[in-house]
């Protein structure tokens, strides 16, 4: 338990006001979800979430001709969303009858919450049939979802999912540190947290391997990598400048394996419990890694679809996309952006690099920052809006 | 960048090893001149080739062509020249070993 300073012994007893959930963790948001699942009624999703205040999007341009693997993490990916705590209720926007069931039948199996579905087979094709069908269903979840109240939980029941994007020299050197050492305090309060983006493990497999919990667990990190490895070079191309990106190397960083390296120091120092699949609930509590694409867009979405309340985002010069359906924690250690982007950046770790606060200070603050968030108080990202869901395909983004 | 007493440059150093082994440190704030590295608890200066941007690298020590470049006490690619002590250690002087079928 070396996370936790001897002056404060009680975080484990702290406790974040949330929205208690039938099954499985508290939501720290109590938002009705609009969930299009086909691509085809993507427009009609997006006019029906406009005519809905107040709920979230999340729709997928994809739907049809994916089979195997790619048709299992698509699916993994709705009943994920469809899951999340923080979406008091759902709501299904389909095009066919059967599969909107199936989506419905997995999110009420995993979740225990209220579904509703409308679907273009339920209005012989009409869009805005379906429009008016979906609003009507949507507004009598807001009105069930509006019943519920904050109440105390415990901070375990806190599953943060840890991002960076649009990285430089002050990620390796601060933020990603600083996010490590708040995944350190937060496991040891029995809480659960997840890095993902196992491209940016390349050079640094070795490092995470050896904090795995056993050597099933570490072989599968190491393989993890290798397999994408193996697929940047059958396809004969170089990653520099794709990653790392053109931002990464203008602020310093040579090469996939600094990139890496300055990385995983987001995943703490606690034991890595396991290598989830894409979109994949932990199985247990603590740190995990999940086999994920290296675009910060899909790897969130892989994040909350595993059912991650919470995301910290680290960054060096700023980078604005947030998680939609969990509020987004955006950390710079560069003083620089925290100065211009004083309106995107939520926490500043700069102290941390002007050797201004000891790592366990801002850690202690950032953590205090995330129960504050966990209890209502808005990020920039929510304010403004910056957030999406991105929608992976299995074999698509390195 | 804000100056005061406590920041790094103001206290006897403006880039660091991330780890007692690295063969490069870490600019942290735009330097030219001279180099004041914090390696542990020892400052070593050295003379700048050029100026380096904040967050770029600087090398400690001789890289001879092939030679392995390190930080975070891990090797992080390999020089494609030489490289002396003092100068840019980016993109044109070394180069990553891994995800690259042309290797």
């Amino acid at each position: 338990m070396g996370g936790i300073s001897p002056d404060k012994p009680s975080r484990q007893q702290l406790e974040f006001l949330g929205y208690l959930r039938p099954v499985g963790r508290a939501g720290v948001r109590n938002t009705l979800l609009v969930l299009g699942i086909n691509g085809l009624i993507t427009p009609t999703a997006r006019r029906i979430a406009q005519a809905l205040p107040g709920c979230k999007l999340a729709a997928t341009p994809y739907g049809r001709g994916q089979l195997g693997p790619d048709k299992d993490m698509h699916f993994a990916q709705l009943v994920g969303l469809g899951s999340h705590p923080n979406s008091g209720a759902t709501l299904i926007v389909g095009v066919d009858r059967p599969s909107a069931d199936a989506v419905a039948e997995a999110i009420a199996a995993r979740s225990g919450k209220a579904v509703a579905i409308a679907t273009l087979d339920d209005v012989h094709e009409d869009a805005l049939a379906l429009t008016a069908l979906a609003v009507r269903r949507g507004g009598e979840l807001a009105r069930l979802l509006s019943t519920q109240r904050r109440v105390p939980v415990p901070v375990a029941e806190l599953f943060v999912g840890i991002e960076c994007g649009h990285s430089d020299a002050t990620s390796g050197l601060v933020s990603n540190p600083l996010a490590g050492a708040l995944a350190d305090r937060l496991v040891d309060c029995g809480g659960t947290a997840v890095i993902g983006e196992t491209l940016e493990w390349l050079g640094a497999e070795h490092v995470l391997a050896e904090r795995a919990i056993d050597g099933v667990v570490g072989a599968a990190i190491v393989e993890a990598v290798a397999k994408r490895e193996r697929a940047v070079a059958a396809l004969g191309v170089d990653l520099l400048y794709n990653n790392p990106g053109h931002e990464n190397v203008r602020g310093g960083l040579s090469s996939i394996e600094e990139k890496s390296l300055g990385a995983i120091a987001k995943a703490g120092e606690r034991p890595i419990r396991s290598v989830l699949a894409f979109a994949a609930p932990p199985p247990c509590t603590g740190l995990h890694v999940m086999d994920g694409p290296g675009f910060s867009p899909e790897s969130l979405t892989g994040f909350a679809a595993a059912g991650a309340q919470i995301m910290l985002f680290t960054t060096g010069p700023g980078n604005s996309f947030c998680s939609h359906v969990a509020p987004t924690i955006k950390i710079s250690g560069h003083p620089a952006t925290t100065e211009r982007l004083a309106a995107q950046i939520d926490f500043d770790a700069s102290p941390l690099f002007l050797a201004q606060a000891s790592l366990a200070a801002m850690a202690d603050s950032l953590f205090d920052y995330l129960l504050d968030v966990a209890g209502g108080t808005a990020t920039w990202g929510e304010i403004f809006d910056e957030g999406d869901e991105c929608f992976a395909r299995f074999g698509g983004s390195f | 960048m804000a100056e005061s007493e406590n920041t790094p440059g103001a206290t006897g150093w403006n880039a660091m090893a991330i780890h007692p082994h690295d063969s490069v440190a870490v600019a942290l704030r735009d330097i030219e001149g001279e180099a004041r590295v914090r390696v542990g608890d020892a400052i070593q200066v050295v003379r700048l080739a050029a100026p380096i941007p904040m967050g770029h690298k600087l090398a400690l020590s001789r890289h001879e062509t092939g030679g392995d470049v390190r930080k975070y006490g891990q090797r992080i690619g390999v020089a494609t020249a030489v490289i002396e002590p003092g100068h840019h250690v980016h993109v044109h002087n070394m180069a990553s070993c891994r995800g690259r079928s042309g290797a």
